[in-house]
C-alpha cells in the first residue's frame, strides 16, 4: 500500500533536529537537561568555594548574587524540569502500550522552546550580566530601579521556556487519557505514569499564574508599567503572590516524577508488587490537590496577618500525610521482598531517608513562630536542597541507571555506578547537613561572605568539602555514560525482570513502539504474562502497517522566532520583535494550511524485523 | 497519529442535533443576565455590597449558561473538560482570594 | 486500514470525532482552556487588587462610558451565537452554512476590536495611559489580553474559513472548526467577567 507522497526522512543532525519521535526528544531533554545541570553545579561550586573561609574575595557581591539566582534558576528550570520530562518522554508511552504521545509536533515544539529559552537566559553571561535578583526575583529589586538588564533575559528566558513546559504537559494529558492500550484502565498504569499524570496537570494550573507574573514584571520594566511601582499605585505582594503560586506547585512538579520512579526502582528490586496501589495513587492526587492550597508559606514574613498564616501552616503540613503514606508504602514494598541492590535501587534507597529527612525539616518550617527564626537563613537553604537533591536527583539517577538500557541499548557499568553513588551520596549530606545548623546560629542566605569566629567556619568548610565531593560523583557519572555509550550494545529487552510494558519490547526501543498493540490484563501487565508463564505480552491487534508522524523543522524555528522577539523586547528593537513573532506565525499557518498526512511502516518490515529479533 | 475512520460513528447520517433552540434560549438569557447586570449599576441607589455579590452571580449563572449550552459540557464524553474546567476555577478562586483578603493591610 | 482522507463524501454523524487525531485535539484544547482559566484568573485577581490604585489620572468611575460597553458586549455576545450556529451546520454537514456563519462570527469579533481600539484612544486622550497608574496598566493588560485573544481568534478562523473553500469538510478539518468554535466561545465567556469586574464594578466603586 504505497503512499503517493514522498516520505520525508533525514539522518544525522537533521534527524535530531526535525524529530517528533517521543523516544528521541527524550533523549534531547535529558541531554540538554544534563548540560544545564553541570552549568548549575559549576555555579554551585564557585559559590562554595567563595564561602570555604570567611571573609574571602573571589566572588563577591554582585558577581556573587549573579551566581547564586543562575545556580537557583539553572538547576529548577534548565535541569530538573527537562530531566524529568526527559524520562516522562522516554517511559511513559511505553509504559501504557501506545506507540506514540498524542501531538508529537507539540512535543517537539516544547523541547525547542525550553532548550532556546534556557539558551537565552544563560546568554546574559556574555552581554552584560546574568540576572542577579535571585531565582525569585521579587520587585522592587527586581525592577527596572535596582536591576540591570539581567532581570530582562530571566523574565524573557523563562517566558518562553515555560511555554514549552506547558504545551508539553498538555501533551502527556491527552495521550494519558486518551491512548492507553486495551485493557489499562487508569487503575493499571503504573505509578510512574500516574505521578506523570497528575505532574502534568499540575503544571497546566501552574504555569499561568508564572506566565502572568513574568508579563507583569516585563510590563514594568520594558513598558513602564505600575503592576509594582509603589509610587504608582503597584503592590510588590502580588508578585510574591502570583510568584508562589506557582513557585510552590513547581516544587511538586519536581518530585512527584520522582517518587513515580522511586516506585517502580523499588517494586523491580524487590521482586514485589507495590504495596498498597490504590493508597499510593490517591495519596499522589491529595499532594498534587494540596500543592495549590500551601504557597503562603513561603510569605510567612510579610505581615498577612496569623489567619493567613494560619490557614496556610495548617494545609502544608497537612501535605506531609499522603506523603508519609508513601515513604511507608515503599519501605513496606520492600519488606520480604528478595532485594537486588542494582545502582538504580541504591538510588531508590538512598532516597527515602534523606528525602525524610527534607520533608521533616518542611514540616518544621510550616510552624509560622518558627519560620520567622528560619525565614530567609541556611535553614531553609538546607531543607530545600535535602527534597530537591535527596529527593528529584537521587530519583533522576536511579530512573537514569534503571532506564538506561531501554533509551540506548546498553547498561551503564554498574561498579561505576557504586563509586557515583558513593560519592555523591556522601558529598551530598556533607554539603547540606551542616547548612541547618549554619542557619539556626544565624548565617542569612544569599550573603557571599560571613565573618570569622562566629561559629559558622567548620559548618561552612565542611559543606564546601563536600560539594567538591558531589563534583566528584557527577564526573563518575559523566565517565560512565561515556563507557557505556562506546561499548556495542549489550542489553537485552528486559535486563531487570520488569514489571511492566516497556520491558516487553526490545532495547532500544523500535521506532514504532509495539509492533502490535498489547492486551493489558492487569496491573503490572507484563508481570501478569510472566506469572501466566508467558514469554510476552498478548497482542490486541493483527500486524499492520503502522501510522508514523512527519519529522519536521517547524518547532525549531518557530522557537527561534520566539528567542529573536525576546531579544527585541530586551533591547526595545521592536522591529525585531515583529520579524520575531512573525516567524512564528508564518510557521503556524504553515503547519495549519499543510496538514500532515504522516507515513506508514508496511506489515512486510514489521515481520522481518520480528524475524531478526 | 491516524485520521482513519472510527468504525463505531455512524455513517452518512447528519447529526441528530436537539435543534437550536437551547443556544437562542442561551443567547436571550444572556442578554437578559446582561441588561439586569447594567441596570443595577445605573439606578445607582442600591447598597455597594449587594451590587457586587449580585453582579458576580449574574456573571457566574451566564458564564456557566454559555459553558454547558454553547460549549456541550452536557453533552455525554464532556467528564474531563468538567473536572478540569472546574479546577481551573478553583485555583482562579484562590487568587481572587489572595488579591482580596491577603493584598492590602 | 484506509487512508487519512475521507472516501465518497460521506461524513460521519460527529466528524470532529470520528478520528483519534479529533478526539485528542478537542481533548487537548480544553485542557488549553482549563490553563486559560488560570491566566485570565490570575489577570483578574491582579486587577482587582489594583483596581483602585489612581494616585494620578482619572478613575473607572470617570472613565467608563457604559453604552459603548453594552455595544461591545452586545456584538460579542451575538458573534458567540452565531458561531454555535456554525458548528450546528458542521453537525449537518452544510459546508456552506459552517463557512457562512463563522464568517459572520470574524466580522463581529473585527468589529468588536475596533470599537475596543477606539476605546483605548479615547482614554489616552484622557490621561489613562498604560504607565499612568497601577488600576491602569493592570487594566490594560487585563483587557488587553482580552482583545489580543479576539485578534488570534479572527486570524485563526479567517485561515480556517480559507483553507476550507479548497479542503472542504472533511474529518480533518472538522476538528479544527470545533475547536475554533470551542476558543470563541471561551473568549466571550471571559468578557462576562470582563465587563462585569471591571466596567460594571469600575462604576460601583
Amino acid at each position: 500500500m504505497a503512499h503517493s507522497h514522498a516520505v520525508k526522512r533525514y539522518s544525522g543532525i537533521m534527524d535530531w533536529l526535525t524529530t517528533v519521535d517521543h523516544k528521541k526528544i527524550g533523549i534531547l531533554y535529558l541531554a540538554a537537561g544534563a548540560l544545564f545541570f553541570i552549568l548549575g553545579g559549576l555555579e554551585a561550586i564557585l559559590i562554595r568555594v567563595q564561602l570555604l573561609y570567611p571573609d574571602q574575595e573571589l566572588f563577591v557581591g554582585d558577581t556573587f548574587n549573579q551566581l547564586l539566582t543562575m545556580h537557583g534558576t539553572t538547576m529548577i528550570f534548565l535541569a530538573a524540569m527537562p530531566l524529568v520530562f526527559g524520562f516522562m518522554n522516554a517511559v511513559v508511552p511505553l509504559q501504557i502500550g501506545a506507540r506514540d504521545v498524542a501531538f508529537p509536533f507539540v512535543n517537539a515544539l516544547g523541547f525547542w522552546l525550553f532548550f532556546l529559552g534556557g539558551l537565552l537566559l544563560n546568554l546574559s553571561w556574555f552581554l552584560g550580566g546574568a540576572p542577579d535578583a535571585g531565582w525569585t526575583a521579587y520587585p522592587p529589586l527586581a525592577g527596572s530601579q535596582f536591576s540591570g538588564r539581567g532581570v530582562d533575559f530571566y523574565v524573557l528566558g523563562l517566558q518562553i521556556s515555560g511555554i514549552g513546559t506547558l504545551i508539553g504537559a498538555i501533551n502527556f494529558l491527552v495521550t494519558i487519557i486518551n491512548m492507553r492500550a486495551p485493557g489499562m484502565s487508569f487503575m493499571r498504569m503504573p505509578l510512574f505514569t500516574w505521578t506523570s499524570f497528575i505532574t502534568s496537570t499540575l503544571i497546566l494550573f501552574a504555569f499561568p499564574a508564572l506566565t502572568v507574573g513574568l508579563v507583569e514584571l516585563m510590563f514594568d520594566r520594558i513598558f513602564g508599567g505600575a503592576f509594582f511601582d509603589v509610587a504608582k499605585g503597584g503592590n510588590v505582594v502580588l508578585w510574591q503572590h502570583l510568584f508562589w503560586i506557582f513557585g510552590h506547585p513547581e516544587v511538586y512538579i519536581l518530585v512527584l516524577p520522582a517518587f513515580g520512579i522511586i516506585s517502580e526502582v523499588v517494586s523491580t528490586f524487590s521482586k514485589k508488587r507495590l504495596f498498597g496501589y490504590s493508597s499510593m495513587v490517591f495519596a499522589t492526587v491529595l499532594i498534587g490537590f494540596l500543592a495549590f492550597m500551601t504557597w503562603v508559606h513561603h510569605m510567612f514574613t510579610v505581615g498577612l496577618g496569623p489567619i493567613a498564616n494560619a490557614i496556610f501552616s495548617v494545609a502544608t503540613m497537612a501535605i506531609a500525610i499522603p506523603t508519609g503514606v508513601k515513604i511507608f508504602n515503599w519501605l513496606f514494598t520492600m519488606w520480604g521482598g528478595q532485594i537486588q541492590f542494582t545502582t538504580a535501587n541504591l538510588w531508590a534507597v538512598g532516597f527515602i531517608p534523606s528525602f525524610v529527612i527534607g520533608g521533616m525539616t518542611g514540616v518544621m518550617l510550616a510552624a509560622p513562630p518558627a519560620d520567622f527564626q528560619y525565614h530567609d537563613t541556611y535553614f531553609v537553604v538546607g531543607h530545600f536542597h535535602y527534597v530537591i537533591v535527596g529527593g528529584v536527583v537521587f530519583g533522576l539517577f536511579a530512573g537514569a541507571y534503571y532506564w538506561w538500557p531501554k533509551m540506548f541499548g546498553r547498561l551503564l557499568n554498574e561498579t561505576l555506578g557504586k563509586w557515583h553513588f558513593w560519592t555523591f551520596f556522601i558529598g551530598f549530606h556533607l554539603t547540606f547537613f551542616p547548612q541547618h545548623f549554619l542557619g539556626l546560629m544565624g548565617m542569612p542566605r544569599r550573603v557571599f561572605t560571613y565573618l570569622p569566629n562566629q561559629g559558622l567556619d567548620e559548618g561552612n568548610f565542611v559543606s564546601t568539602i563536600g560539594a567538591f565531593l558531589m563534583g566528584v560523583g557527577t564526573v563518575i557519572f559523566l565517565i560512565n555514560i561515556v563507557v557505556s555509550v562506546s561499548k556495542k550494545y549489550a542489553a537485552s529487552a528486559d535486563p531487570w525482570d520488569g514489571r511492566t510494558l516497556e520491558w516487553s519490547i526490545p532495547s532500544p526501543a523500535p521506532e514504532y513502539n509495539f509492533a502490535q498493540t498489547p492486551l493489558v490484563r492487569g496491573l503490572d501487565a507484563l508481570w501478569k504474562e510472566k506469572m501466566a508463564g508467558n514469554k510476552g505480552m498478548t497482542p490486541a491487534e493483527p500486524l499492520g502497517p503502522i501510522h508514523m508522524p512527519s519529522p519536521s523543522i517547524l518547532p525549531l524555528i518557530m522557537s527561534i522566532g520566539l528567542f529573536i522577539a525576546g531579544f527585541g523586547f530586551m533591547y526595545h528593537q521592536y522591529v525585531l520583535c515583529i520579524i520575531g513573532i512573525g516567524i512564528t506565525f508564518v510557521c503556524m499557518l504553515l503547519r495549519s494550511v499543510f496538514d500532515d498526512h504522516g507515513w506508514h511502516i508496511e506489515k512486510e518490515e514489521l515481520e522481518k524485523k520480528g524475524a531478526e529479533a | 497519529m491516524s485520521a482513519h475512520q472510527d468504525p463505531s460513528s455512524a455513517e452518512g447520517r447528519p447529526y441528530k442535533h436537539e435543534g437550536p433552540k437551547n443556544h437562542y434560549i442561551t443567547f436571550i438569557l444572556s442578554i437578559l443576565l446582561t441588561m439586569f447586570a447594567f441596570a443595577a449599576v445605573i439606578y445607582g441607589d442600591l447598597d455597594r455590597g449587594f451590587v457586587l455579590w449580585f453582579l458576580s452571580i449574574l456573571a457566574i449563572v451566564q458564564a456557566v449558561f454559555q459553558l454547558v449550552y454553547w460549549m456541550h459540557m452536557k453533552d455525554r464524553g464532556h467528564a474531563y473538560a468538567i473536572l478540569y474546567m472546574v479546577m481551573g476555577a478553583i485555583i482562579a478562586l484562590t487568587a481572587f482570594a489572595a488579591a482580596v483578603y491577603w493584598m492590602w493591610w | 486500514m484506509s487512508s487519512a482522507h475521507e472516501t465518497a463524501g460521506r461524513l460521519p454523524a460527529e466528524p470532529e470525532k470520528a478520528t483519534l487525531e479529533g478526539r485528542n485535539k478537542i481533548l487537548g484544547f480544553w485542557l488549553f482552556l482549563a490553563a486559560e482559566v488560570v491566566l485570565f484568573g490570575t489577570l483578574f485577581a491582579s486587577f482587582i487588587a489594583l483596581r483602585n490604585q489612581v494616585p494620578e489620572g482619572p478613575t473607572a468611575n470617570e472613565l467608563f462610558n457604559l453604552s459603548m460597553v453594552a455595544i461591545s458586549t452586545f456584538i460579542l455576545l451575538t458573534s458567540s451565537l452565531t458561531s454555535v450556529l456554525a458548528t450546528m451546520a458542521l453537525h449537518r454537514h452544510h459546508l456552506n452554512g459552517l463557512l457562512g456563519w463563522m464568517a459572520v462570527t470574524v466580522l463581529l469579533g473585527a468589529a468588536f476590536l475596533i470599537l475596543e481600539i477606539y476605546e483605548f484612544y479615547e482614554y489616552a486622550h484622557l490621561g489613562h495611559k498604560f504607565a499612568s497608574s497601577a488600576f491602569a496598566t493592570s487594566f490594560y493588560t487585563l483587557v488587553g489580553f482580552h482583545g489580543a485573544h479576539v485578534l488570534f481568534g479572527v486570524m485563526w478562523i479567517t485561515t480556517l474559513i480559507l483553507q476550507t473553500f479548497r479542503k472542504g469538510l472533511t474529518v480533518v478539518t472538522a476538528p479544527k472548526f470545533y475547536v475554533a468554535g470551542l476558543y470563541w466561545h471561551f473568549i466571550d465567556v471571559v468578557w462576562v467577567f470582563i465587563f462585569t469586574i471591571v466596567y460594571l464594578m469600575g462604576k460601583v466603586g
